[in-house]
């Protein structure tokens, strides 16, 4: 059994599926590499259709695959896993410029974005307050403290509920994503949407720390970006939960959309960028806009015919 | 000073949050207040018994810093001493107001109720924050009369509340679905009115409610979605015409995270408000039990309603020192 995807945050799914792969690649037989392939693939539309950079990975991989077969495979896999983790670094480090000595800053959840961004504040010795949400359902808001204290950060753990409470206090928001769509909107951990919305009625800054592969190409062409909800058990607190009432219902969204109005800017590895830039950026990255980029369906279409027809 | 086990138990009802909502608060507090008059055991005699009733009162108000609905439960019981002129009308008078208040009490949810469901139009979705027994009589008397077809309520961190509005909802047969608290923005969409109840209503028609009302009034705000408050006059707050700021208690890091996380992680701070202030801008009305209110014109209730404690307030803002001047 393979653990559940669900505690990973998007970029950790990235390097987990990218390592299981470049295993799966060394033994060098094609109807392996495209069973687990198309197995990886079919999970994450299943489990975490938002999470962009993970669907990308796949796009690239499976692109490859197709043109080349197992040819040099595994050092374009390894290639894309110091691409993926440099970019991700990038854009934490132009994150971190926005912030200054003595600012409070708050996030939620527990992305590697945002972790990295805290290793860099750190590292540049800048003096942050940080305020963590404790970001139910799933709680990584603690996780987040806990590495947060343990860089040595002063941390404030809070409930969801108290966003708005503490806004006041705050300097900026920080968040990471799942999925930036074409007009600039993104998916994010639910809550980030009422965390920007408090934001931008306090007159704070919101900035999401997120490199381009976590743009949804499909969105170009009207798709909608899925946002998958999860079970009753997500929310259920064992030491108080003993008198559950029988006929208990409860609607679970994982994740929620921020419109582009409430982000001020983007934190990619290319830099800040306005949200509502996202194509702007696109076509400088691929020469035009729309870019050209395969459909995953129709990749994994073709991988299925050829290895398993 | 020794006090009645009844009345001491009460008190400790209400510190311990065993004891909970601002109307509960209030009953339980009146009706300390007669359970101390009943079970007095001293002197007979008129200023002596003030004297200990003054203490019953002191010691009450004490439990909770932010219940306004507390003081002005205690407040009406006590200021029935003031016209007394002998032990025995002293200890009557005090049980006499204490069940009136009770009583009325009752029926301003009563009314509040066939007031508010009037507000809501048929075939309608009603979100709800934590647990509130005026704003549930509101939703469940809609739902009887199909105004209400659906109600999402938010679980309500850290205490959960939420869990018990979602069976007291079901009690009176309504559909019921729970959302954790980050997903208010998101279920928006979905709901046509917010009805939350209050702790305390400002001198303004600022709402002091359970933690996370506020931004629940805000995404309704951007939504188009109407907020009521369903608020009984007693949780109008007297002392903030007289510029008291409402102090929101920060409760126990426990509520949140458990004791052995804690001491695992000294250099977290949890910080735990209970309350949060939702500006009047994001409230359509306070429904009272003398109809419906603009949230800015809750100084009309103040005045007229409750009058009577804004004499005894005049001279100080320290509520506890009030309580003796209120029976002189």
């Amino acid at each position: 059994m393979e653990k559940s995807f669900r505690r990973f945050t998007g970029s950790e799914i990235v390097f987990d599926t990218i390592d299981q792969l470049i295993e799966i690649a060394k033994i060098n037989d094609p109807a392996s590499f495209s069973e687990k392939l198309i197995e990886k693939y079919e999970r994450i539309m299943i489990e975490r259709p938002s999470s962009m950079a993970v669907l990308n990975i796949l796009r690239n991989i499976a692109s490859y695959f197709v043109e080349h077969g197992l040819e040099g495979l595994v050092d374009h896999l390894s290639k894309l896993r110091s691409e993926y983790d440099a970019m991700l670094w990038k854009a934490a480090d132009i994150a971190s410029r926005r912030v200054t000595s003595g600012e409070k800053i708050l996030t939620n959840s527990n992305s590697l974005a945002i972790r990295r961004l805290l290793k860099l504040l750190k590292d540049q010795g800048k003096d942050v307050e940080i305020y963590i949400t404790e970001s139910k359902p799933g709680k990584e808001g603690i996780l987040l403290a806990e590495y947060a204290e343990s860089l040595g950060f002063r941390v404030y753990l809070i409930v969801d509920s108290a966003v708005r409470f503490f806004m006041k206090n705050i300097n900026k928001v920080f968040v990471g994503a799942e999925a930036i769509a074409s007009n600039g909107a993104i998916v994010s951990k639910v809550g980030t949407s009422l965390i920007a919305l408090a934001a931008h009625e306090a007159r704070k800054r919101v900035f999401v720390v997120a490199p381009s592969m976590k743009f949804s190409y499909e969105t170009i062409y009207g798709e909608l970006l899925k946002v998958p909800e999860g079970s009753i058990e997500l929310i259920l607190e064992p030491e108080r939960d003993e008198t559950l009432p029988g006929d208990f219902t409860a609607r679970i969204p994982l994740y929620d959309v921020t419109p582009p109005e409430y982000i001020d800017a983007i934190a990619t590895q290319y830099g800040l960028i306005a949200p509502q830039a996202i194509p702007l950026l696109l076509r400088s990255i691929y020469g035009s806009y729309p870019p050209f980029v395969p459909s995953l369906h129709e990749l994994f279409e073709k991988i299925k015919e050829k290895y398993h027809g | 000073m020794s006090f009645p086990q009844k009345v001491l138990q009460i008190a400790n009802d209400i510190k311990t949050m065993k004891i909970r909502g601002a109307g509960k608060i209030a009953r339980s507090a009146a009706e300390a207040m007669k359970e101390a008059a009943l079970d007095y055991s001293g002197e007979a005699d008129l200023v002596a018994f003030k004297k200990y009733m003054v203490n019953v009162a002191k010691l009450l108000v004490s439990t909770r810093p932010t219940a306004v609905s507390l003081p002005n439960a205690v407040i009406y019981v006590l200021k029935s001493l003031r016209e007394a002129t002998s032990f025995n009308e002293a200890r009557n008078n005090v049980v006499t107001y204490a069940d009136a208040f009770i009583r009325n009490s009752y029926e301003a949810v009563r009314r509040i109720s066939e007031i508010g469901a009037k507000r809501i139009k048929e075939g309608s979705i009603v979100l709800t924050h934590c647990h509130s027994t005026t704003a549930v009589e509101v939703i469940a008397r809609a739902y009887r009369e199909g105004r209400v077809i659906k109600v999402y309520n938010t679980e309500t961190r850290p205490f959960l509340q939420g869990r018990i509005t979602f069976a007291h909802l079901r009690k009176y047969g309504v559909p019921v679905v729970q959302i954790p608290d980050s997903a208010v923005r998101y279920i928006m969409n979905e709901v046509d009115y917010v009805v939350v109840g209050a702790d305390t209503v400002t001198s303004n028609g600022a709402v002091v409610n359970k933690i996370g009302t506020s931004q629940v009034a805000l995404a309704a705000k951007e939504s188009r979605v109407r907020v009521y408050v369903a608020a009984e006059s007693y949780k109008f707050s007297p002392l903030t015409l007289v510029g008291e700021l409402v102090k929101i208690e920060f409760r126990d890091p426990e509520e949140v995270v458990s004791r052995e996380w804690l001491s695992k992680h000294p250099g977290v701070q949890v910080l735990n408000p209970v309350f949060d202030v939702t500006p009047p801008e994001y409230i359509d009305a306070i429904i009272t039990e003398y109809g419906i209110l603009p949230p800015q014109a809750a100084i009309l209730i103040l005045i007229d309603k409750l009058g009577w404690t804004l004499d005894s307030i005049k001279y100080s803002e320290n509520i506890l020192e009030n309580l003796e001047r209120i029976i002189e």
